[in-house]
């Protein structure tokens, strides 16, 4: 890389704001841009932080603030953010990659894993733990690949997430298992099944099936 | 000259190795051991003999108890304590009876502590 990549260190954890500083200024390719407290920072217009990568480690003040955050080059359609994640949380983590964080590290990170996802993400890679991979795999197939034939929604007037919810109950999901793959509240799930059933006309999950099932193509 | 023997035992892994990196730089300071698990803390003093002790845990509770312990074996010990995910670090040194005495959670806050405690150590001796 031609140019050294100026990193933003933002936490309310100065020790790790300087050490991380101190560990990054001794890399040839590196250098500290700005290094702040997020809780000192409000954000009410964009911002342009003036460096390469945002080393972050609140999802909050991503969800908050990040629509305010300017690209640094009109080329990136997104701000390079590294959060760097105090719990495993998987949910936590698709709460970082919607509100817009390219890259994702865990507190059991090294150092050097650190400085690795940093060049990454510089770089426009994404950086994901290995072991949150496969749940991204399960929460984008369930996104995508489940959706049923377009028929059912016209015949049934389901919503688009009522018909996402279809094959879901069909393979025996319960509603706690269907919350945690489409990262919703189970109750949020509870309202919708409780709309399907109202509107298939049906008394339980095994009806909803059927009346897919019976449904001509 | 390396005088002032430091053990560090913190988890998670990347606020050891940040800490490490700053402590360890230091011309006067030595780490004489590196422990992620706090039931190994004992057996790592014991081996070691540090003049302080640098602790990070993620349980907030459970630091305190640590400490606590580990103060109870070691008077003379003097131990910083630090919340990973919280700007807050704790100075202990129990045979002055210093308890939970509140440090600026910075690099020159826990270096300047070190190098501190250390002087009064050797007035003291």
């Amino acid at each position: 890389m031609g140019q050294n990549i100026s990193v933003c260190i933002l936490s309310d954890n100065r020790l790790f704001r300087e050490s991380l500083g101190r560990i990054l200024t001794k890399r040839s390719d590196c250098e500290i841009a700005f290094s702040h407290g997020v809780s000192e920072i409000a954000c009410e217009e964009p911002i342009d932080w003036n460096a390469d990568v945002i080393v972050l480690d609140s999802v909050e003040f991503l969800i908050r603030n990040g629509s305010l955050w300017k690209p640094r080059k009109e080329s990136c359609d997104r701000i390079k953010v590294l959060l760097v994640a105090m719990d495993e949380d998987e949910q936590l983590f698709l709460r970082a990659v919607r509100a817009g964080a390219l890259g994702f590290i865990l507190k059991d990170a090294s150092a050097l894993d650190v400085i690795a996802a940093v060049r990454c993400v510089a770089r426009g890679e994404a950086v994901c733990p290995p072991r949150f991979c496969k749940f991204l795999f399960d929460f984008i197939a369930a996104q995508t690949i489940e959706l049923p034939d377009r028929s059912v929604r016209l015949q049934l007037s389901l919503t688009r997430r009522e018909q996402q919810l279809v094959p879901m109950i069909g393979r025996g999901l319960t509603n706690k298992e269907i919350a945690n793959q489409l990262n919703l509240s189970e109750q949020t799930i509870k309202n919708h099944v409780h709309r399907i059933l109202h509107k298939i006309g049906v008394e339980n999950r095994l009806g909803i099936v059927a009346a897919v099932h019976e449904l001509p193509n | 000259m390396k005088n002032i023997r430091v053990l560090v035992a913190n988890r998670p892994r990347l606020m050891r190795e940040l800490v490490l990196a700053t402590v360890g730089d230091q011309p006067d300071i030595e780490i004489v051991g590196e422990i992620q698990d706090e039931m190994d803390i004992e057996d790592a003093i014991a081996t070691t003999r540090p003049d302080f002790l640098i602790v990070a845990l993620e349980k907030l509770n459970r630091l305190s108890v640590i400490c606590d312990l580990v103060l109870q074996n070691h008077p003379q010990l003097k131990v910083i304590a630090i919340a990973p995910d919280r700007n807050s670090t704790m100075f202990y040194w129990a045979s002055l009876e210093i308890k939970s005495h509140r440090i600026e959670a910075s690099e020159d806050g826990v270096l300047e502590t070190i190098r501190k405690a250390s002087e009064t150590a050797e007035k003291i001796q």
